[in-house]
């Protein structure tokens, strides 16, 4: 520590102290409201490691963007936060930083760019590189910041995210609080590679170990990779090598890992304590030396008013009011919006259609970029982008590395700061990978900002059973997403619903799976030319009749249309019903059909255990059991992965055959 | 002073043992050292203290092996000089474990729950014996409620005797509009149940009655007109003209004692119709088929009150509601088919009644007046049948001229009957 003080201003090495002592003396405090029980869920102090976060977010101004793990009080304060936001959020108030929804874990202040920090292990590290991938697209000069643990640099998030951050050079900061612990595991024994920070090298960016106890140390390299990512010169890893000394939580045991004697040595190494040595006489003269000293003396009375004052302001805060507890799982709902007039004497195909939507939007908002494999020059493996590359060039149509956790990961983060993210991940199986990510991360952003964070995340590709494709290029899973709060699931059956879906879901505020049957990606049908949206939650009675009520997405629209005449024939009028969204769901719609009908059938393609299937069913019996004449039946695939040879693939998914027998059979029911 | 509180460790801690403590009263405790021994859910830990100062023990602390809530009071830490006077007593504070915040949510889900059951499931009347009764679809049990109708005594159509909509509709005599029978995908014809029941009561007219249809046609001038001040009177209820003539038979029926009859049950016998007993059917069109509700003593009744039930009755039987007893007990049948032009027509009697009068249109036409003048008066064709095997056609002739006589000047016998 010893030289690197002397170039620094009083005033910068008082801000330093100050910042630490703010974050100290408030755990502090925390730690003994845990104690009495004011704070009811997990408290994680940063104790010992306030160097790290004071030494990087001294260079940040309010639109850099920090993305915090659980450990995130020091740099919620670090980056500007007052104690009394901090204390009144723990504390469960109204006036806390997340307004009572998030505790210590899920801290927002998305207004001076304290972005989030999250209960879950590694997802800060892609979320910052979404922060990165807005600064490129706005051009805005930002720089983003991921602070996370030793465990999470060995969670696949680190691979993903250093990769991603060096090929696109993205302004990128990855800091690692190596604390030695993950929890009670430690360090030495879960990684292969003793240094964390001698991995930048393996992605190609600068990578540091630093003494994570010296703020001066870790404020003077920070400075300079602040630099080059502000000049465009990419990310930069800096590990930093600390020591919490407390337990990893309040109220959890310490020494079942670790000895009593090991905490005591690194709280002798306190880095508070440390900055005040460091303006000792030895380093300073005499004056100077004084003068810093009672300039920190004065800081420590002050912030313990601060977090003296801080503390009242939390307890006597209000309680959040209970009817409030649903609000902000989504956007305000968009203006009006007109249903396409038609009919278009114009005919084109779902594909073109989609293409068709992205393209006008892309042209009338510069914040919309495209991510996925082969999106970029290659147009898309399902032409979803074709020719998109040449009008709005790479930055905007973004190939790719193979790591789709990665980059729905930074999706999250790119819509968290200011730009809207398309994920273009070809298979809905693909996905799967960043599940984590797209559950808890970006469908639950919004809400736990208290509505501060804007989600507007497009995530399309493709569903389907057919040509063989087999289990890893088949799965529909839509079921699965309609669970979560905070999605919107799309699942177009036309050309035309699909333009007017997309086209408001690009529109739209909040997070939307855009799920397209492969099956019917060629199949044409008029399509509106220009501008049109059609609205989430509204459904279209495909076919109107009077004797069942048949409600179907995607591919099974097709294929109960197909029989309806058939039956028509024989006297069975069928009424069908497309939800068009599987969140929200129109259920006046199917109501309003089984009033009419009294009997129910619903054709879906996916397993109908647990599925939407089941939960049309739920709804009716909930809200027209009155109306219902006869049971209500489901015709849905197998339960089953999706077997390969035609033979089986066939038996997988309902057929003509099946819904005619369907039908006929609940008639006489 | 500072208190010294059980802490929550882990979770769901709700309550902890305190074991020992680790320093004596009045030792100097300083932050961060170990001060008492704690078991919570998972394992026996150290608490270090998070205060500094003089360690005191009021005499009525917890002791160890006690059971002590989260946030209950163990001692104190005093300043030095500081003495522990008016906190000698360690009643356990409340465990702040939960929050009004909390409670309040928990009050407010519970409340929505609540007001989604609506009523509790005790209150909620189900029938006694549940399992002997038959099983009823969701809609048919709506419906039934709606068309009064008892369900539980009804063969059902559907899977396994479920009572299915149709078989209420059916029970209620309104018919199973629109929906398809089961077997129309064979090919095979199809009859609505409420039409085999009208074409079982018209072939059993044919079987056992002898028709003969009478007809003749009059001057409805005065009938038209008396519609007419009725009208300007009271807008909001006209007669029809089946009403009035309804209210003629009862007059007409005082010196045709012949016709004032039914066949008894077995149809043997004619059983005169007292004039308190005069109910008369109006025939009714409705989607799903003629139905016949019955105004009952319409000998005892005013226009007025014939043509406000004779209206309710219609409605009733036009939207399905019209109870199986409102069809009951008719001696007399009025048929109108006027509205379709039609002049004159051969109604078939509606047993165990032995006569049905039918209402043609009423058209304006020249007709020779007494003094040989032409003049446009209204006209009606007027179509009695009755049963030759009840009654010969002399009577009947006679009773259908009285009829006409009357109608040719109605305000007679109306106007009287209505004040
Ligand atoms: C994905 C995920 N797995 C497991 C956990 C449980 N967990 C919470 S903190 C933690 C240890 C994290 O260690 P590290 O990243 O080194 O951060 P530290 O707690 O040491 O600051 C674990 C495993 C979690 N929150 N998220």
């Amino acid at each position: 520590m010893a030289n690197s003080t002397q170039n620094l201003t009083n005033e910068r090495l008082g801000s330093l102290y100050r910042t630490m002592q703010v974050i100290r003396q408030t755990e502090e405090e925390l730690a003994r409201c845990h104690q009495r029980g004011l704070i009811h869920g997990a408290c994680h102090t940063y104790v010992g490691e306030e160097a790290i976060a004071t030494g990087v977010c001294s260079h940040l101004n309010h639109n850099d963007v920090v993305f915090s793990t659980h450990r995130g009080h020091g740099h919620a304060l670090a980056k500007g936060m007052p104690p009394k936001d901090l204390m009144a959020e723990l504390f469960g108030r109204s006036t806390g930083c997340s307004q009572g929804r998030g505790g210590s874990m899920h801290l927002f202040s998305p207004e001076i760019g304290m972005m989030g920090t999250s209960g879950i292990v590694g997802p800060c590290i892609l979320q910052a590189c979404g922060g990165g991938y807005s600064s490129k697209i706005l051009n805005n000069g930002t720089v983003a910041v991921a602070f996370f643990g030793d465990g999470a640099a060995n969670n696949g998030a680190f691979h993903e995210g250093l990769n991603m951050a060096s090929i696109w050079k993205l302004p990128v900061l990855f800091i690692c609080e190596n604390n030695q612990y993950a929890t009670e595991v430690p360090f030495s024994y879960a990684s292969g590679n003793p240094s964390v920070g001698n991995r930048g090298s393996a992605y190609g960016i600068p990578g540091f170990e630093l003494n994570g106890n010296d703020v001066l140390e870790i404020y003077r390299v920070a400075g300079d990779a602040v630099a080059r990512a502000r000049a465009g010169q990419g990310p930069t890893l800096i590990e930093c090598k600390t020591y919490r000394t407390r337990a990893h939580a309040e109220g959890m045991g310490d020494f079942t890992y670790r000895t009593r004697e090991e905490v005591e040595a690194w709280k002798l190494n306190c880095p508070i304590a440390g900055l005040r040595k460091s303006v000792g006489v030895g380093n300073y003269d005499l004056a100077r030396s004084a003068e810093l000293v009672e300039r920190f003396d004065q800081i420590d009375a002050e912030v313990a008013e601060l977090v003296k004052e801080a503390r009242d302001y939390a307890e006597s805060s209000p309680v959040p009011v209970a009817e409030t507890a649903t609000n902000h799982v989504y956007g305000p709902q968009l203006g009006p919006v007109q249903d396409p007039v038609g009919p278009s004497s114009r005919t084109i195909s779902f594909s073109q259609a989609t293409l068709e939507a992205l393209s006008e939007e892309m042209a009338i908002n510069p914040t919309i970029f495209v991510m996925g494999e082969g999106i970029g020059k290659r147009g898309g493996n399902f032409v979803t982008t074709k020719g998109l590359y040449d009008l709005y060039g790479p930055e905007r149509l973004c190939d790719t590395p193979i790591c789709e956790r990665g980059f729905v990961g930074l999706a999250c983060g790119a819509a968290m700061t200011g730009t809207r993210p398309v994920i273009d991940f070809m298979f809905a199986d693909f996905v799967l990978d960043g599940f984590g990510e797209i559950v808890n991360q970006i469908a639950k952003m919004r809400y736990m900002s208290s509505g501060r964070l804007k989600m507007p995340v497009l995530l399309r590709g493709c569903i389907g059973i057919g040509h063989s494709a087999a289990t890893h290029h088949s799965g529909s899973y839509y079921g699965m997403y309609g669970q979560v709060p905070g999605l919107r699931v799309v699942v177009p059956s036309s050309a035309e619903d699909a333009k007017g879906l997309l086209k408001h879901a690009l529109r739209c505020d909040d997070p939307v799976l855009f799920l397209e049957h492969r099956e019917i990606l060629q199949a044409k049908g008029p399509v509106i030319e220009g501008d049109f949206e059609i609205p989430f939650g509204k459904g279209r009675i495909v076919r109107q009749g009077r004797h069942v009520t048949v409600v179907a997405l995607a591919r099974m629209v097709h294929l109960v249309s197909s029989v309806s005449d058939e039956l028509e024939r024989e006297g069975i009028s069928v009424e069908l019903i497309d939800p068009r969204t599987v969140s929200p769901l129109d259920t006046d719609l199917i109501l309003e059909s089984v009033h009419k009908t009294g009997r129910l059938l619903i054709v879906d393609e996916p397993p109908g255990q647990y599925g939407f299937s089941a939960e049309i069913a739920a709804r009716v019996v909930d809200e027209g059991f009155n109306d219902l004449d006869a049971p209500i039946k489901r015709l849905t695939g197998a339960f089953c992965p999706t077997p390969y040879s035609p033979s089986l693939e066939n038996v997988m998914v309902p057929n003509a055959d099946q819904v005619l027998a369907a039908i006929r059979e609940l008639m006489s029911e | 002073m500072q208190k010294i509180t059980i802490p929550r460790l882990g979770w769901s801690m709700e309550e902890g043992k305190f074991i020992s403590w680790l320093k004596k009263p009045g030792d100097l405790v300083s932050v961060g050292e170990p001060l008492f021994e704690l078991e919570g859910e998972k394992s026996l830990q150290e608490i270090e203290s998070v205060e500094a100062g003089i360690l005191y023990i009021p005499a009525d602390a917890p002791l160890p092996g006690e059971i002590v809530p989260v946030g209950g009071l163990l001692g104190y830490l005093l300043e030095p000089g500081e003495s522990p006077h008016s906190h000698s007593q360690s009643t356990p504070e409340p465990a702040a474990r939960s929050f009004t915040g909390h409670d309040e949510l928990a009050a407010a889900v519970v409340k929505a729950n609540e007001t989604s059951l609506g009523k509790s499931p005790t209150e909620i009347d189900r029938p006694e014996n549940l399992a002997h009764l038959p099983v009823a679809s969701p809609r048919a049990r709506h419906l039934a409620k709606q068309f009064q109708v008892d369900w539980s005594s009804l063969q059902g159509t559907g899977r396994d005797g479920r009572i299915r909509e149709s078989d209420v509709q059916e029970a209620s005599g309104r018919g199973a509009a629109g929906r398809p029978s089961n077997n129309a995908k064979q090919g095979l014809g199809t009859i609505s149940p409420r039409r085999k029941a009208i074409a079982d009561r018209l072939r059993a007219s044919r079987d056992l009655t002898i028709p003969v249809t009478l007809t003749t046609t009059i001057d409805a001038t005065e009938l038209v007109h008396l519609r007419q001040r009725l009208k300007h009177s009271n807008p909001r209820l006209v007669p029809a003209y089946t009403d009035i003539v309804a209210c003629l038979i009862p007059w007409i029926y005082k010196s045709h004692p012949h016709m004032a009859v039914v066949w008894d049950t077995q149809h043997k016998g004619l059983i005169p119709v007292p004039h308190d007993q005069i109910h008369i059917g109006i025939a009714v069109d409705t989607p799903d088929g003629l139905l016949v509700p019955v105004v009952q003593q319409v000998g005892l009744k005013s226009l007025q009150t014939v043509t406000q039930e004779s209206r309710k009755l219609i409605e009733q039987a036009r939207t399905g509601r019209l109870p199986k007893t409102a069809m009951q007990g008719g001696v007399f049948t009025i048929t109108n088919l006027g509205s379709y032009g039609i002049e004159a027509f051969t109604p078939i009697i509606n047993l165990p009644e032995i006569a049905i009068l039918g209402l043609g249109a009423i058209r304006r036409e020249p007709v020779v007046m007494p003094d040989g003048q032409i003049m446009a008066r209204d006209r009606i064709t007027l179509s009695l049948s009755f049963d030759h095997a009840a009654v010969d056609g002399a009577p009947a002739a006679s009773f259908l001229r009285d009829i006409a006589a009357a109608m040719a000047d109605p305000a007679a016998y109306i106007l009287n009957s209505v004040h």
